[in-house]
């Protein structure tokens, strides 16, 4: 297994309150690992971690280090908005901007200076196709982003990452404002992008997270109990805590 | 457990009694404020008030001797029946109320070889011995002319004569038209209008772009510090300051920019940069409200895109609060629309029909002013300025209501 992510000895303080607690973990290239816990036991603020999204966070302090492909992308040399332009993030709530679906998807793309139409163009149909959103939306890809429904608009802000060509995904609980349709087939498409991308997904449903994934970490308050492979950690968990969570005796 | 419930029931009654009574008068009083206005104002509000100069302009004329002699002309057909003709002379008289309720006799039409077409300017000045285009709407504020017998005698507004009169006159006496005095007409608030609209046009030209810029570096990219916050506690406070204090400060600081531009006096420009000063506090907060309602989700996107905070602000925040910042915009015009303390001192009172940047000039509510603090205050007038200053800031409220409903619905 090929590792993308190597996480070493990382804490993470909000001011005086300690929210990572000496982290570490590997994440295999290509594989989807998800991030399961409780609410509040910090997997959101690790996963945020990933592409240096809590730098925008006042009083954030954090030690240690986090390796992507052998970079430390916490060293002071590192160019921050070309890290995030490598790692994607899919967010919770939906959030296309209030523009059309081609201007969704051209962003990053032109925000990085491509100008030229027919580039952008063929970024556009690419990126809707691996995100399985192009049948849907193909003859109004200039109306606005907003009228789409909620799946659609997840897919679309999938799409929007893919369109940077990134090596990972991050997704933080992109399924928990939608319907169990819309649900089915973003895990659907979580399957097939994985060939392709890394993976990393924060979920707050067990189910989801044993249906999608390869590997797992388990947090609980701030520190990772338990990291395996799915099979393993959903079948034989070392730590009793990790059964009781799986088993639905707390959380 | 018994209690003695009358006295609650009283009191509650008493209370209720008090916020009816205090809505009813709110009431009451905004009413009449808007029914005096506009039973007072509304006969002046038409398209001459806001077409026709201010002041108006004397001028003594006389005619072509050759041409000097009663004819015959035919009254026109088009002519209603308002209008007096006198055939010997071919000219056609109405009578007028102006915007200051005065009886006008005025020159409503003239046939083309009349000998009143070949009138010349004989008042002193640049224009002396040029012709004057005898045209509609010109005050007749007295005709001298002499009869057969060669004896003078007058007609017109000063022999306190209707249009009627005047002609008849003409018709049975007049054997010469020795000199005729009228007057362009006057009352109007073009002038006014136009220097408003510099005012509101110079003033947003300098304080959008600055106070935009400062409420972005404010709220997005400064650092929460002691002096930021000093900073915006200092903005919120100038927001408060009586625009008064501004105008003092605009004529003694600000007075020599214009002056090193070539202004003699106190001018438009000065106005509208010690306006674009006024408004600064106002537009830097409402941009930073705006701002404030673009979710966070947005500019998390963006930036996890690879955009950088540059590119996030330009291209998403700033768009995405757009309709907030135009409210904002809007609300400033009425602002400009409704200032008068800090624009008596900048602007001057003096009603330039011929405004200019550097030049004196009214805005609307100046207008007001000056027609109110002369030695016959003109409440007709005033009124009917009143109004359209009310229907302007009417229209600019409800856009604004329009654009934040909008703004609401951009975002769920």
């Amino acid at each position: 297994m090929e590792t993308c992510f190597e996480v070493k000895d990382l804490n993470l303080y909000y001011g005086e309150k300690q929210a990572l607690k000496q982290l570490n973990l590997t994440i295999g290239k290509n594989r989807v690992t998800a991030l399961i816990g409780p609410s509040g036991c910090g997997k959101s603020t690790f996963l945020r971690c990933l592409n240096r999204m809590n730098d925008l966070i006042e009083n954030c302090r954090i030690s240690g280090e986090i390796r992507l492909l052998g970079e430390n992308i916490y060293d002071s040399k590192t160019n921050v908005v070309q890290l995030r332009t490598e790692v994607g993030m899919v967010f919770q709530k939906p959030n296309p901007f209030p523009m059309s679906i081609y201007d969704n998807i051209a962003y990053g793309p032109r925000c990085q200076g491509i100008r030229d139409k027919k580039v952008l163009d063929g970024v556009v149909e690419h990126s809707l196709k691996s995100a399985a959103l192009w049948e849907e939306v193909k003859d109004r890809l200039h109306d606005s982003a907003l009228a789409l429904s909620g799946g659609q608009q997840q897919r679309l802000c999938i799409a929007r990452a893919i369109a940077m060509e990134p090596e990972v995904i991050l997704m933080d609980e992109p399924t928990s404002a939608l319907d169990p349709i819309a649900t089915a087939k973003i895990e659907e498409l979580i399957e097939q992008l994985k060939t392709t991308y890394t993976i990393v997904i924060v979920t707050h449903s067990m189910q989801q997270a044993s249906r999608v994934s390869d590997d797992t970490a388990f947090f609980l308050l701030g520190e990772i109990v338990e990291a395996d492979t799915t099979r393993k950690l959903f079948s034989k968990p070392a730590d009793q805590r990790t059964e009781d969570y799986i088993t639905g005796r707390f959380g | 457990m018994k209690t003695n419930r009358m006295p609650r029931v009283i009191s509650d009654r008493f209370l209720q009694l008090l916020t009816v009574l205090s809505a009813a008068l709110a009431v009451v009083v905004l009413t009449s404020l808007f029914v005096y206005i506009f039973s007072h104002g509304l006969s002046l509000i038409n398209a001459d008030l806001l077409r026709s100069d201010y002041w108006s302009l004397s001028k003594i004329v006389a005619l072509d001797e050759t041409r000097n002699q009663p004819g015959s002309y035919p009254r026109p057909e088009n002519l209603g029946a308002e209008v007096a003709w006198s055939e010997k002379w071919g000219v056609g008289f109405v009578d007028h109320l102006s915007h200051e309720k005065k009886q006008l006799v005025l020159i409503e039409a003239v046939a083309e070889n009349s000998p009143l077409a070949s009138a010349v300017d004989t008042s002193s000045g640049a224009n002396q011995g040029k012709p004057v285009a005898m045209s509609a709407g010109l005050q007749v504020e007295k005709i001298d002319f002499t009869d057969a017998s060669g004896t003078a005698d007058f007609t017109g507004m000063l022999a306190s004569a209707r249009a009627a009169e005047v002609a008849e006159t003409l018709d049975q006496s007049a054997a010469k038209l020795t000199s005729m005095f009228i007057k362009t007409p006057g009352g109007g608030i073009r002038g006014s209008l136009v220097s408003t609209a510099y005012l509101i046009l110079v003033s947003l030209l300098i304080a959008l772009p600055i106070g935009i810029a400062s409420a972005v570096y404010l709220s997005e990219m400064a650092k929460k510090n002691k002096v930021n916050a000093a900073i915006r506690t200092g903005i919120e406070t100038l927001t408060g300051v009586p625009s008064i204090v501004y105008g003092l400060m605009g004529v003694s600081v600000l007075f020599p920019i214009t002056a090193a531009m070539g202004a003699k006096t106190t001018n438009i420009l000065l106005g509208a940069l010690t306006m674009a000063i006024i408004l600064l506090p106002t537009i830097i907060r409402s941009t930073e409200e705006a701002l404030r309602v673009v979710p966070q989700g947005l500019r998390d996107a963006s930036l996890s895109l690879g955009a950088s905070q540059t590119q996030t602000i330009f291209k998403i925040t700033l768009p995405c609060a757009m309709p907030g910042i135009l409210s904002g915009i809007l609300l400033s015009i009425g602002r400009v629309v409704g200032e008068s303390a800090a624009l008596i001192y900048t602007m001057g009172t003096f009603i330039n029909d011929q405004p200019g940047l550097l030049k004196q000039g009214t805005s609307l509510a100046v207008h007001i002013w000056s027609v109110m603090s002369g030695e016959q205050p003109n409440f007709e007038l005033a009124c009917a300025i009143s109004i359209i200053i009310l229907i302007f800031v009417l229209i600019l409220n409800l856009t604004v209501k329009l654009l934040s409903r909008r703004l609401q619905k951009s975002f769920r």
